[in-house]
């Protein structure tokens, strides 16, 4: 009898621990290399590795290279990088590029057929709210509270303010992209929470403003010009985003900036960047970071074949435009992916078209037709060897694999400066033709080799530009801006399979701006869809 | 694991101990329809502890005093009480109860008899099981409950199968929280991811020679004990313990089966092949001089077999039985697998039988050896025209250049070009403390303390892509842990109050699990990853239940449990389940004596279940992710030497604060009828379920979080079904016996809320296609099912023939685009039944088992894929094989979205058939068996298959037809 009171009481007690002690273990937080904000920044060099995060936004596609653990869930991670995606944007819808593959709606770029239910929009749409959503979250754990709290000391203190004005920098750069392309987006900045709530719209002329005023105020406190980090902004990146958005004002508010255009273009040609005596081709080899392309470049996205690996970003660009006859060997890779090609519109641009004396004439012809009878055959259409991941003497890149590629892509570079004063000019902006046609002739030296592709004072006029743009800047990923600037790219401008047929036809006016993607409207109700959708 | 072994100890040295002086009583057991002895009949004397059970003569002897009440009882049978009046034998012949009403059925944290259960619960014993060379414990029941359905994933060694219960309340594993059920094993609930990393089928671990009965819990009523984890069923396994004062009894069986692809995927040959290419302007100088099929060549025979032996005894307070078996089974790539495992129970009763320790362990080693299943595809894909080996008796390769060409199938197959190895040790064991109190012997204590530990072992290796001479091999080592464990406890009371004349059955319990899964990976290939992941989350709960049977005619029964779960925040983390369910026994009514029904109970419930089982932790906090590799750097600087400079970054992730609970609110009606003495009984279910808060993985507000898709609680789903099964005795006699098992299921499911805002055209994307990266065949969409495809409608010509591209401009905008693609058909059924018939005559017996499936579509996605003549000439540097369907179609382009390629899959399949003669010599039983799984399959669909889980055929491991033979000794 003892020992059975003895025995109850006993479970009875255990079974009273059991139940105190269970509560707690409720609480579980990550055992493995995740870690909680607050252990997150108890190591000083999470803050740079959080604005690397930022960085790496354009060039990666998640936590694991190439592929794993993906920033986006939406679609094939390879798919969903930053670059891949807006290059697809700027370049399928154009004359400049179509591509062979029957990925989902990925045909509908190039024919101006696509619709809000278009995944490649939504993606690229997701991804720059993506992009902006880690730039807040970065202003949002480096406010002074923030630091106060975790007794942030004075030296990475004052670092952080730097880091924090080229997060201004990457979230007004991505800004300037969701304008451009969907004109007016959801609008989210460092002062809203994460979570629930709706993303209010902004309308262009106020997110103009906006990339505007954050360009303006931050300009003090960006590294002086080519005075940063290789791989991070400076003030000559942050000039260049305004050059930009000036020189497009009018298509974004209605109002032109050319004067504004005039001024900065001013300040990064005179901010010691120089077009290089080396061949055009040499900009977009494995060793454009060290063969001399550098001392053009303003703002470089880094990729490297070993460190720096997505199927977005260069791979795609190496791999993708390779095919056919193409050795793949010539371009530092391991095969061709058998898919971009250009159009005949794009090999006109250049005199004598394949066998032009234009050194950035860098066609592949061989078995290639020059009419694209089928989109799908990679063999329709000019090939572009442009990007090849072989250094100035033809040795491949670091990836021994050929899978991945070191070319870094130059985002904004001086040539594009040139250009843009150029057209700031001619559209009255203000300074000098003879200054403008003498930037024109730097790039065209290059080109030639020698002055014989020079152009005269006579020769500048606006539809020489947009021309000249595109010979020197395609597959930069920006000729569909440039289109739009000039009224070329939808209801006005003709190339092969556009709008769907063969022979190419205009399209309407609203296909200017890309849908806001139906599912974010089925979303947010804040939303209205731009017209035409 | 200290407290199970000083049970161990205590069991083992308490062995029987002495009785009181009482005359010996024998006799002789016998089935009243055949006269046949039973053996294994339980003998006991009412209200002590002494009993004893037959042999295998029917005989028995028991200790017993003038007065004393036997009971001699017997599941299937009806039990007879006989008082002792000094005879000097008791012969019974007991009477066969067809329904079974007695029969005791568990519930969850008890039990209650079929004739008192009030929700919709469903009991398959061993005796009702699929017979063959079965390794995966759920293909036991495939075809035998209504309501359950279950896919096998196809023809690999140790394939298991996907378990759907009433469909699934949740939108799955892809989408958010997962459909597959919990399953619990002699009380202890198995992580609802598995349990066990590496094993193609983590429920392998059970070995299905040592389960004693499977028990379905379908509806809310049923399962709300189990509230956190139920809402998609419950199973609970009951695996075999022996019984008390049994003799010693040694079994052995064994299973020898054969594995054979029963068929293929249609592609070109050689000549047709070599027309494609002609006619496409093709590069006809790459042609062989062979016609290979290469599918043929991939798919050989494999063998198994499967041992068991068993031991076991009980005597008056104590009983244990061990089995060890050994299961080997061969797919017909090549691939292995190995189950080596032993499995103890100890019971173990005390103090006049009011303390029960019961044991169970298991320890098993699974093994497998993976098949590179890239080579279904290839074996497709790969050109007709070459032979295995080139003329050095080399592999015939497409060749430098074409890196992106599939790789020759045998090359793939082979040992020196891929090894994928896992080994799995693993340990579940419940230890079981069952207490009556001294004092109040109504009251019931009952204690589960449970451990599931398994590590895994890995080693990958892949050879270099043979088309890239740049390429470099896979060399993979990984490993995990997991470890799930339980402790559960409740209070029972149970005592039939005269006075009211109501019985009355009440339990209070609390219960603790905590989950603790590591897995490590170390890669070194184009790209290294080194890599640990460590999830842990746990669950408390508490619950309570309290069932009522009043004069044996009403029933009510309420249950109630909270759940407390690692995965919401503090304000979130509770969530209250309840359920109640009421029964009438019509039958116990004085208007129903003389009733042409032998049996009549109406039951009807409500019930509310939870789910959390999301597979991610810590989705309410904001947690950071530091890159996983190095090749996820960025470049920031350059050293003096020109290096670049490399950082780690660091992401922020997204979260959401108000994760909580997604909550099913589920209705049951239900009638159990009998006729014929029971002869021929029935039920029919009807359900109505609705989820509310669905966990699902949705687009969040573009800007609003840190990721494009969150799980968040968006959406509500409905579902709705009728359950019908039927069974029959028809004959029982002595030399012939047949009984007849029919289920039919009805089910729909819909999806009626998607988004936070009540737009009902919401899509999302779902079922991923082969045939371009991130192409989507399905959709979820509010008012439809949630695999329903979404395609565009095909336009064909006078003569009937699809005309490429032609599509039906459904919103007439003169274009065809993604906006003209509509919901069609979907590939869960309407409908699915299981028809089991067994005969016997004399010493043999035949079973047979047929299941089918209406009202179900699968997409063919390797014809779409591949039946084009794209697919034969305009592949990146190489030349590939085609699909048959372009003979048909004569598409030249991949016309992926056309509903050309969605085919009705309505299917009856002849599951299984068994033969088997039973030898009964006098000191053994010897039964020999011939069985044959998958004969035949009657079906529209013109693919490899027409039952496919996800709706999808895609490079399917096509599924085998075995033949099994199998003995089995009895000593």
């Amino acid at each position: 009898m003892m020992l059975r009171t003895f025995k109850s009481l006993f479970m009875v007690l255990a079974i009273a621990l059991f139940v105190q002690s269970c509560e707690d273990r409720l609480d579980l937080q990550p055992e493995d290399e995740r870690l909680t904000a607050d252990a997150a920044f108890e190591d000083p060099e999470a803050y740079k590795e959080f604005l690397g995060k930022i960085y790496a936004g354009i060039s990666l596609s998640g936590q694991e290279g190439p592929a794993g653990a993906p920033d986006l869930e939406g679609l094939d991670e390879g798919f969903s990088n930053y670059l891949r995606l807006y290059w697809k944007m700027q370049e399928l819808t154009t004359d400049e590029a179509l591509i062979a593959w029957n990925d989902g709606t990925i045909q509908d770029l190039h024919g101006q057929v696509w619709t809000s239910g278009n995944e490649f929009i939504r993606t690229m749409y997701s991804r720059l709210l993506y992009q902006v959503a880690l730039c807040n979250e970065f202003l949002r754990q480096t406010t002074s509270e923030k630091l106060d709290s975790r007794g942030v000391g004075a030296d990475l203190r004052a670092e952080i303010q730097t880091f924090r004005a080229e997060a201004r920098f990457m979230r007004a750069l991505t800004y300037w992209h969701a304008m451009d392309l969907f004109a007016n987006p959801p609008f989210v900045t460092e002062n809203d929470p994460i979570g629930a709530f709706l993303p209010p719209q902004i309308q262009r002329a106020d997110l103009f403003t906006y990339v505007e005023t954050e360009l303006l105020d931050i300009l003090d406190e960006m590294a002086a010009p080519r005075a940063n980090e290789y791989g991070r902004a400076d003030r000559g990146a942050a000039w260049m985003l305004l050059a930009k958005i000036y020189l497009n004002a009018e298509v974004y508010t209605g109002t032109s900036r050319y004067a504004d255009v005039i001024t900065y273009t001013n300040n990064i040609i005179g901010a010691g960047y120089s077009i290089p005596s080396i061949p055009y081709f040499h900009s977009f080899l494995a060793d454009n970071d060290s063969n001399g392309a550098q001392e053009e470049v303003i703002f470089t996205i880094p990729f490297d074949g070993l460190r720096t690996q997505a199927f977005g970003g260069m791979t795609f660009l190496t791999h993708a435009p390779v095919g056919g006859s193409m050795n793949p060997a010539d371009f530092g890779i391991n095969g061709g992916w058998f898919g971009i090609r250009t159009t005949p519109t794009f090999v006109e641009q250049f005199p004598d078209e394949e066998n032009s004396a234009d050194g950035r004439e860098l066609l592949y012809t061989d078995g290639q037709n020059k009419d694209i009878m089928s989109v799908a055959t990679f063999t329709d259409g000019y090939a572009v060897a442009k990007y090849r991941n072989v250094d100035v003497n033809g040795n491949p890149g670091s990836d021994a694999t050929g899978n991945h590629t070191d070319i870094d892509f130059p985002m904004f570079r001086l040539a594009d400066a040139y250009l843009m004063y150029a057209e700031a000019v001619l559209r009255g902006g203000g300074g000098s033709v003879n200054t403008a046609t003498g930037y024109i002739n730097q790039l065209r030296e290059r080109a030639y080799g020698d002055t014989s592709g020079n152009i005269s004072e006579g020769d500048l006029t606006l539809d020489f530009i947009i021309d000249e743009r595109s010979r020197e800047l395609y597959w930069e990923a920006h000729r569909r801006t440039d289109l739009i600037r000039f009224d070329k790219f939808s209801d006005n401008g003709v190339w092969q399979w556009k709008g769907g047929v063969q022979s190419g036809t205009t399209t309407e006016s609203f296909r200017d701006l890309m849908p806001l993607p139906a599912t974010d409207l089925g979303i947010n109700t804040n939303l209205e869809q731009n017209p035409g959708y | 694991m200290k407290t199970f072994l000083s049970a161990l100890v205590f069991c083992l040295i308490l062995v029987p101990t002495s009785l009181m002086a009482q005359s010996t009583v024998n006799g002789t057991v016998t089935d009243n329809a055949n006269a046949m002895p039973l053996p294994g009949v339980n003998v006991l004397v009412k209200g002590t502890s002494r009993g004893t059970s037959t042999d295998f003569d029917g005989k028995y002897s028991i200790e017993v005093n003038q007065g004393e009440i036997i009971i001699i009882s017997y599941v299937g049978y009806k039990t007879q009480e006989i008082t002792y009046t000094g005879q000097s034998s008791v012969d019974v012949a007991l009477e066969e109860d067809a329904a079974q009403l007695d029969e005791v059925v568990l519930i969850g944290y008890g039990s209650t008899t079929k004739q008192d259960a009030t929700g919709a619960v469903e009991k398959v014993g061993d005796e009702d099981f699929n017979r063959g060379a079965i390794v995966a414990p759920q293909q036991l029941i495939a075809g035998k409950a209504a309501g359950v359905r279950i896919t096998s994933g196809g023809g690999a060694a140790g394939e298991g199968g996907e378990i759907r219960i009433r469909g699934g309340a949740s939108l799955g594993s892809n989408f958010g929280a997962t459909n597959d059920p919990l399953i619990v094993i002699d009380g202890l609930p198995i992580d609802q991811r598995g349990g066990a990393q590496g094993s193609r089928n983590a429920l392998n671990a059970i070995n299905p020679a040592d389960i004693e009965d499977f028990v379905v819990l379908k509806d809310a009523s049923a399962t709300a004990i189990y509230g956190s984890r139920a809402s998609n069923g419950v199973i609970l396994i009951t695996t075999k313990k022996g019984s008390a004062n049994q003799p010693f009894k040694v079994e052995y069986g064994v299973q020898f089966s054969t594995r054979k692809v029963t068929n293929t995927v249609d592609v070109l040959n050689a000549s047709q092949y070599q027309q494609i290419v002609g006619d496409n302007g093709g590069d006809i100088t790459t042609f062989g001089e062979a016609n290979t099929n290469w599918q043929d060549q991939i798919y050989s025979t494999g063998t198994g077999a499967i041992h068991n032996l068993t031991v076991s005894k009980g005597y008056e307070r104590f009983n244990f039985r061990v089995n060890f078996n050994h299961a080997s089974q061969e797919g017909p790539l090549d691939d292995l697998y190995e189950r080596t495992g032993i499995n103890t129970s100890f019971v173990h009763r005390f103090l006049d039988n009011d303390l029960k320790l019961t044991l169970v362990t298991k320890a098993i080693k699974d093994e497998f050896d993976y098949a590179n299943e890239g080579s279904i595809g290839a074996a497709v894909a790969f050109d007709p025209t070459q032979s295995v080996f080139d003329e050095n008796g080399n592999f015939t390769q497409y060749g430098n250049g074409a890196n992106l060409a599939p790789a020759n199938p045998l090359w793939l197959l082979d040992d020196n070009n891929y090894n994928n190895r896992q080994s799995i040790k693993r340990v579940i064991s419940n230890f079981n403390i069952d207490y009556k109190f001294w004092f109040l012997r109504d009251l019931r204590f009952n204690l589960n303390a449970g451990i599931d530990y398994a590590e895994n072992d890995g080693y990958k290796f892949e050879g270099a892509n043979p088309n890239d001479s740049n390429a470099v091999p896979l060399n993979e080592i990984s490993n995990g842990l997991n470890r799930n464990t339980s402790l559960d406890f409740y209070f029972n009371y149970k005592k039939n109050v005269e006075s009211i004349n109501t019985l009355v059955d009440v339990t209070a319990g609390h219960a603790f699990q905590e989950f603790y899964i590591k897995s490590f990976v170390d890669r070194v290939a184009a790209t290294t990853l080194t890599d640990t992941d460590i999830n842990r989350n746990a669950l408390e709960s508490y619950f309570a239940r309290a069932s009522f049977d009043i004069a044996d005619k009403y029933l009510i029964s309420a249950s109630f449990r909270r759940d407390g779960s690692s995965r919401f925040s503090e304000d979130n983390r509770w969530g209250s389940f309840p359920g109640v369910s009421v029964g009438w026994k019509l039958m116990n009514e004085s208007f129903m004596e003389n009733s042409f029904f032998s049996n009549l109970k109406l039951r009807a419930g409500w019930g509310v279940t939870g789910q959390q089982e999301i597979g991610r932790n810590y989705g309410y906090l904001g947690i950071y992710t530091p890159s996983r590799n190095n090749a996820a750097n960025i470049q920031f600087g350059t050293l003096p030497n020109g290096d670049p400079i490399f950082f780690e970054t660091l992401r922020p992730e997204g979260f959401d604060e108000e994760l909580k609970w997604e909550e099913t609110t589920q209705y049951n009606v239900a009638i159990d009828f009998g006729f014929f003495n029971n002869r021929l009984t029935g039920t029919l279910d009807a359900y109505y379920r609705e989820t509310e808060d669905l966990l699902s993985r949705v687009p969040v507000p573009a800007g609003a979080n840190l990721t494009d898709l969150l799980i968040t609680n968006v959406g509500e789903a409905t579902s709705r079904g009728i359950e019908f099964s039927l069974n029959g005795v028809i004959a029982q006699q002595e030399n012939f016996g047949w009984d007849t098992n029919f289920n039919l299921t009805f089910q729909d499911v819909e999806i009626t809320k998607l988004s936070l805002s009540d737009d009902p055209d919401f899509t999302l994307p779902t079922g991923g296609i082969s045939g371009g990266v991130g192409n989507n065949i399905q959709i979820l969409r509010p008012g439809y099912d949630p695999t329903t495809f979404f395609v565009f409608r095909q336009v064909y010509d006078d003569n009937g023939n699809p005309i490429a591209g032609a599509y039906v401009d459904v919103n007439g905008d003169n274009q065809i685009t993604e906006a003209d693609r509509q919901a069609y058909k979907k590939a869960t059924p309407d409908a699915f039944i299981g028809f089991t018939n067994n005969f016997r005559y004399r010493n043999f017996d035949l079973n047979f088992t047929f299941r089918g499936s209406f009202g179900n579509y699968v997409y063919n996605n390797v014809a779409s894929d591949r039946g084009n003549a794209n697919a034969v000439v305009n592949q990146p540097g190489y030349q590939a094989n085609a699909h048959a369907s372009v003979l048909n179609t004569g598409f030249t382009n991949q016309e992926l979205f056309s509903d050309l390629y969605i085919q009705r899959a309505d299917f009856v399949r002849l599951d299984n058939i068994s033969l088997g003669y039973t030898i009964p010599f006098s000191k053994m039983n010897l039964r020999a068996s011939l069985t044959a799984t998958n004969l035949f399959v009657i079906t529209e669909y013109d693919g490899l298959d027409p039952e496919i889980g996800s709706g999808i055929e895609n490079n399917f491991y096509p599924r085998t037809r075995d033949v099994v033979l199998g003995l089995n000794f009895t000593f």
